[in-house]
């Protein structure tokens, strides 16, 4: 399913199947036939409306209808009974490359770059032609375009209870526009939730060429934006005012950095370490845009820059000691042994308790994979709330903090009439490593969770399909 | 946040004052404790004394058992009759020599990049962008009684990046470290490393030295053209704002900002320091005419033909910054003599020892020694290379570099004369705080537990002035 890369020829179809997919998805209900559902007897972690010890959530064509104690099934319904079971928000896991082609080192690389060409002259600049793309440094790469994601994909992260992924790549400096998914196995661009939701900004170097070095890499995002905001400025004095104004030639990665630098779309830079969150908040500031650092594994070292940036999202994709700033240097050999695990220890609950630290600081945040398997990750999670974070804390940021953060917060990260209905029904608490998910709910689509042991032949399928209408 | 330098203010009571403590180690490091709060640089009092010290202004020659006031971490008072007002922290001097903090004129220690190679023009990266704050190296330095560091870009391009001036407050954020005021810089280089000798592959132009000289030329002409464009623009600008809202028409477009083409503007209008590196008096020369041509001043680095052509350097104002003795290490750097600093000083050239490298930046001072001992500078021509001299070429010399009233109170206090063999650097200050205190010193290892668990400070809680 990764083999197969779109080709820019293609993407006008695709397009046009996204324009239609944005404006059916949102407005006619019909085209999501999923059915009524009631659940009941079911307690219910609204997450944003407080807990509901005994209530019912009613889902109609893939939305929340009623939720509440006293809430009556309808005629037409599915009734489900959840006596002792537990109904939370899927969770939103917001750093994913899930359906993208697996990155490749060095250029040309995932199917989409181009590799420059061996100059032909002596001492001229390698050509490149106007179809050959740099993996990484790829704006206005939008990857609803190009999304191929399958029904395992979906099942992997559906079975840990996430019910949505954004989906961007995962290194460049210019990575391209997000896509909001949902966990279904037939996710095609037509069910994205948003896109763009985000532009995605990166410090990897592009190698073999300028930028070469995390200085280039800078430097080259100051001048894009710069440019951009010029573009931004001549592009909208034309459209006002053609006459007599000689026209400025296209120019697609541009046009994907003006909404960010006017304000109307947030950069998510991906930023770990805390020179890195120091960089990424400073780029912020200099073009006053709206910056979401992602990632902040050292957010604990960053937390007076955290505490008036926008909710960051953060990962738990725990580094090493020694890849932690403060930590890299070679002195281990120097330790006697067994002081150097003790030391060890104590850096892990420092590197674990991230989340902790900054929840005790006033910031709120979401908390995301960082590209980990769907089970590792909320393994982590767990260490996480073992380092201090608190367990409803931790829950909100899976949830609605995930939402706010993608701007999807109308539709999703609570039960609440009204949103998509991604749903888990648990049994016992849900971010515990005892917890049971038995089903989860994807746009009102009912999934069966396979327990790994006995995944094989069944489980995965929608148990509702959906009466896909072909166009 | 200020409970923190409650807790520095105490420790700085207790174990960084007196340099007859006894204490081989702090307190926490004995008890094993890990104590994130007590920072290894305590904050500064508003009043320090460094009293009956020999004292080596490096301006205004030495002062023998005198005393430096220091207010609000800039030199208030010195000389043999100053009265210590109460409530001073008094670091006792006697049998001490002191002298301005060490000034760098070279190094790259505190960064996470050192060259953007893939161009050969990268004048608009920058330094200051990838500071990096945590290197082990730092602290060695400030053993070392280096206070302030010119992190220069590396040479591989003949136009290179930015450049960042810091002063070594080892323990706060890289965004503490920078030095406010100082004017900006840029790298350029010569010979052998821009024009890719040690990679036959290499396709970057230019490969030999004359296409050095030319692709200056052709980026120089280039941003006078930009600059034009902009002049252009301004005059327009201001000409449509005088007109009458009615009878103009839109408002004229700004060219597009080019950071490349700034940075090279900067240079030519005098506000960009160049620091040149360079090997034979061949291209050092051309780099005069090309400096001569454009309107700015070089600074040139390595140097090492400097004795060859003294007397253009300083007709021209350049200033040079060399190695003491390290020569041979490539073809260029045959003609090197360890006289070069001593000879180019002897006709007027402003000169510096730099280090270049994490491990001559400890001991700059004995750097210095050997221009004493092979060119035969004096004492204080030795001195000012490592501390008034760079401050001039730096343009920071307002500011530090000297043992003077009003300046930075960036002072290093070694435990003999500062060129004698077996002396060492017993206490480290910048802007009056002691960063290093060799009583106190925690071990490295116990230090390197500080940096990891202690909770972040930033430039905001006042920590770093």
């Amino acid at each position: 399913m990764r083999r197969t890369p779109l080709h820019r020829l293609v993407l006008p179809v695709a397009a046009l199947a996204l324009t239609q997919t944005a404006v059916g998805a949102q407005s006619n209900s019909r085209d999501n036939l999923t059915g009524v559902w009631a659940l009941t007897n079911a307690r219910i972690e609204t997450v944003t409306k407080g807990t509901i010890e005994r209530g019912t959530v009613v889902i109609r064509d893939g939305v929340i209808e009623a939720v509440g104690a006293s809430v009556t099934p309808p005629a037409d319904a599915r009734v489900v009974d959840l006596s002792g079971k537990t109904l939370v928000p899927a969770f939103i896991d917001l750093t994913s490359s899930l359906g993208l082609p697996q990155p490749t080192a060095g250029r040309g690389g995932g199917g989409r770059g181009g590799v420059p060409a061996v100059p032909a002259v002596f001492g001229q600049p390698p050509e490149t032609t106007t179809e050959e793309r740099i993996v990484g440094l790829e704006p206005d790469r939008v990857i609803a375009e190009e999304l191929n994601l399958s029904a395992t994909d979906a099942r992997t992260s559906r079975d840990q209870g996430i019910g949505a992924v954004l989906v961007a790549p995962a290194r460049g400096l210019f990575r391209g526009l997000s896509a909001l998914v949902p966990m279904r196995d037939d996710t095609a661009s037509r069910w994205i939730v948003k896109t763009p939701v985000a532009l995605h900004v990166g410090y990897q170097t592009v190698p073999g060429q300028y930028p070469g070095n995390l200085l280039g890499v800078i430097a080259y995002q100051r001048q894009a934006f710069y440019d951009a905001q010029r573009h931004a400025m001549v592009m909208d004095r034309y459209k006002a005012n053609p006459r007599g104004v000689p026209r400025t030639a296209h120019n697609a990665e541009l046009e994907a950095l003006v909404p960010v630098v006017k304000g109307e779309m947030p950069a998510f830079i991906a930023a770990n370490a805390e020179n890195e969150i120091l960089r990424a908040l400073a780029l912020a500031k200099e073009f006053n845009i709206k910056v979401t650092v992602v990632g902040a594994v050292e957010g604990f070292r960053a937390i007076n820059a955290l505490k008036s940036a926008r909710p960051p999202v953060v990962t738990v994709d725990f580094p090493t000691p020694a890849q932690t700033t403060g930590w890299q240097y070679q002195f281990a050999t120097r330790r006697d042994p067994a002081d150097s695990a003790a030391r060890t220890a104590a850096a892990t609950r420092t590197i674990e308790g991230n989340a902790a630290a900054l929840n005790n600081a006033g910031i709120k945040f979401a908390l995301a994979s960082g590209g980990l398997a769907a089970g590792t990750f909320m393994e982590n999670v767990r260490k996480a709330i073992a380092a201090g974070l608190p367990r409803q804390v931790a829950l909100e940021a899976l949830t609605i903090r995930a939402a706010e953060a993608a701007g999807v917060d109308a539709q999703l990260g609570s039960i609440e009439a009204g949103k998509i209905a991604n749903l888990l029904v648990v049994l016992g608490e849900p971010l515990a490593a005892t917890a049971r998910l038995e089903s989860v709910y994807v746009d009102g689509l009912q999934y069966d969770v396979v327990p790994p042991a006995a995944g094989r032949g069944r489980g995965g399928r929608a148990n509702n399909p959906p009466q896909m209408r072909e166009e | 946040m200020h409970m923190n330098f409650m807790r520095h203010a105490f420790v700085l009571a207790v174990t960084a004052v007196s340099l007859n403590a006894q204490q081989a180690t702090p307190a926490a490091q004995a008890s094993g404790a890990l104590d994130p709060l007590a920072l290894p640089a305590p904050a500064a009092g508003s009043l320090v004394a460094i009293t009956n010290a020999n004292i080596m202004t490096a301006s205004h020659g030495n002062i023998m058992s005198g005393t430096i006031l220091i207010r609000n971490g800039k030199i208030a008072e010195i000389g043999t009759n100053v009265t210590v007002p109460a409530g001073a922290q008094v670091i006792d001097g006697r049998g001490k020599w002191v002298t301005p903090g060490i000034i760098d004129a070279h190094s790259h220690s505190a960064n996470e990049g050192i060259n953007e190679g893939s161009q050969s023009v990268t004048a608009e990266v920058r330094m200051e962008d990838v500071l990096r704050q945590d290197g082990i190296s730092l602290y060695r330095q400030l053993a070392g009684g280096t206070t302030t560091v010119n992190i220069l870009h590396g040479s591989a391009n003949t136009i290179g990046g930015q450049n960042a001036i810091i002063k070594l407050r080892f323990g706060l954020p890289a965004d503490s470290i920078k030095f406010a005021g100082a004017p900006p810089g840029i790298k350029f280089a010569l010979g052998e490393n821009v024009r890719r000798t040690s990679n036959a592959q290499s396709t970057r132009y230019p490969r030999s030295r004359q296409g050095v000289e030319d692709l200056l030329r052709e980026s120089f002409i280039g941003a006078q053209e930009y600059q034009r464009e902009w002049d252009a623009f301004n005059t327009a600008r201001a000409a449509w704002d005088k007109a009458p809202a009615r009878s103009r028409g839109a408002a004229p477009i700004p060219p597009r900002k080019d950071l490349e083409k700034d940075a090279l503007v900067e240079i030519m209008q005098g506000k960009r320091l160049v620091y040149w590196h360079s090997y034979r008096a061949d291209e050092i020369l051309m780099a005069l005419r090309v400096s001569k041509e454009f309107g700015f001043k070089p600074n040139f680095t390595h140097i090492l033909e400097g004795y060859k052509l003294a007397d253009e350097l300083a007709a021209a104002g350049a200033t040079a910054s060399t190695f003491a003795d390290m020569w041979g290490y490539k073809l260029e750097a045959w003609d090197a003599i360890p006289h070069n600093a001593a000879l180019m000083a002897e006709r007027g050239v402003n000169v510096t020892i730099n280090s270049d490298s994490d491990e001559r930046a400890r001991r700059l001072y004995q750097e210095a020694a050997k221009a004493m001992r092979f060119g035969g500078a004096s004492e204080e021509t030795a001195l000012r290379m490592i501390t008034l001299n760079a401050a001039i070429q730096m343009g920071i010399d307002k500011m530090t570099g000297s043992i003077d009233v009003g300046k930075d109170a960036d002072i290093a206090i070694f435990s003999g004369h500062p060129f004698a063999p077996a002396s060492r650097v017993d206490l480290t200050l910048i802007d009056g705080r002691v960063f290093f205190d060799r009583n106190t010193a925690p071990t490295l290892e116990w230090l390197m537990q500080l940096m990891r668990n202690r909770p972040r400070i930033t430039s905001e809680d006042g920590g770093a002035r």
